[in-house]
């Protein structure tokens, strides 16, 4: 098969909807830069496409950044996917844009997702410093101090304390989840499972069942492993998938979540 | 840096403060300096934010109005101490069957809470102690 006829045969695939639009990036790339022509075909692009951003977007939402932003971020993602896209590289435009549209958005979660305006530099070290903290984890058995951090990193303690203080003005619900592998689907309740025996436990606490049964699912599985099966946060962390300081902080929201419902209910 | 005197003596630190929940950031952000800086691992330095977190929480809801919270550390080779007090108009220590103590005893090596008079009111303290984890050196 030569590199037309498979060219030919991606973009003839029935299922994507967009094929009737692939021929109009053959004709956009035969013209010249300037003429009017190419940008009515640029045009005609994007739009014909934008149910696709639209879709990636969709991918994305609630996660704590609001929908209409991440619509245009993936816009501008397409744009810039029909813009750099090849017709002549033997690819289709599908699995080109793909990547990129998404791509496009997940930067967009690393930047708007600190809860406070944090340098570009501290938000690399702080991710610097939770990828570093898994792998080391992992080779002992336990999490790492500030100084083993340091040491791997081969930066100063102080720049890993900064590190890890840039990562409490991270807004909880955003970066590790849009960038973790289980992002894209809905398998935590299958990753997790065992879920109601780790309540096992629980009933010895009357006034805080009712609450608890209204946490989320991973939040309760966060709770129930770290307070009735004494796992340690970095344990908890490897087995959703998610990192140490995504524990932290989603324990720290789930305690005092528990604190403000008794209060509540005794005010009642 | 690193906190203490270095000769295995000692190092307070105090924290006096409003006793209303906006304040916690402030106190949370000082044991997490505290622990990083005493060089404990992730998981200790978490365990004792979200202990102080909940020591703090459990004495500012008996607080009698406009009283003071009062937080001392005591950073030794192997040990960080909090110990948090508050003045309150009941004399009853934090109940040890509440799952907020479940909280502190599971996050903490030690947790102790002990009330004293304090003319017509009463002090109520609660003391957590988190130590360093095997394998991390001092």
């Amino acid at each position: 098969m030569t590199d037309t006829s498979s060219q030919a045969k991606n973009r003839s695939n029935p299922d994507n909807g967009y094929e009737h639009l692939a021929p109009l990036f053959d004709e956009m790339a035969a013209l010249d830069e300037a003429d009017p022509v190419r940008a009515e075909l640029r045009n005609k692009l994007v739009t014909g496409h934008l149910p696709l951003a639209e879709h990636i977007a969709a991918r994305f939402s609630n996660r704590g950044v609001p929908r209409e932003d991440l619509v245009q971020v993936a816009t501008l993602g397409l744009i810039n996917a029909v813009d750099r896209f090849q017709p002549d590289r033997g690819t289709d435009f599908l699995s080109f844009a793909v990547p990129t549209v998404m791509g496009e958005v997940r930067r967009h979660f690393r930047d708007a997702s600190w809860s406070m305006h944090v340098p570009r530099r501290l938000k690399e070290l702080n991710l610097a410093i939770n990828s570093a903290s898994a792998e080391l984890s992992q080779r002992l058995g336990r999490a790492p101090t500030p100084s083993e951090l340091a040491r791997h990193l081969d930066l100063s303690q102080e720049q890993v304390y900064e590190g890890l203080e840039a990562g409490n003005a991270y807004h909880s619900m955003s970066l590790d989840e849009a960038l973790s592998p289980d992002a894209d689907s809905d398998s935590l309740g299958e990753t997790l499972g065992e879920t109601d025996t780790a309540l096992d436990g629980v009933e010895d606490y009357e006034s805080l069942r009712p609450l608890i049964e209204r946490l989320p699912e991973r939040e309760r599985t966060i709770l129930t492993l770290r307070f009735f099966r004494h796992m340690t946060q970095t344990q908890i962390a490897d087995r959703i998938g998610i990192s140490q300081m995504h524990v932290s902080r989603l324990l720290a929201r789930t305690l005092e979540q528990l604190r403000e419902g008794m209060l509540t209910d005794e005010d009642l | 840096m690193t906190v203490g005197a270095g000769d295995g003596s000692p190092d307070q630190i105090e924290l006096r403060l409003g006793a209303e929940l906006t304040n916690l950031p402030i106190i949370r952000s000082l044991t997490s300096s505290i622990a990083m800086r005493a060089d404990f691992d992730l998981d200790a330095i978490a365990d004792l934010k979200l202990a102080v977190d909940e020591a703090c929480s459990t004495l500012i809801t008996r607080a009698v109005p406009d009283a003071a919270l009062r937080c001392t550390f005591t950073v030794r080779k192997d040990e960080i101490r909090f110990v948090v007090s508050i003045r309150s108009s009941s004399d009853t220590k934090p109940s040890s069957d509440s799952f907020g103590w479940r909280v502190l005893t599971t996050l903490t090596d030690h947790a102790n809470s002990w009330v004293e008079p304090d003319g017509e009111q009463h002090l109520v303290h609660i003391e957590v102690a988190k130590r360093r984890a095997d394998g991390t050196a001092a």
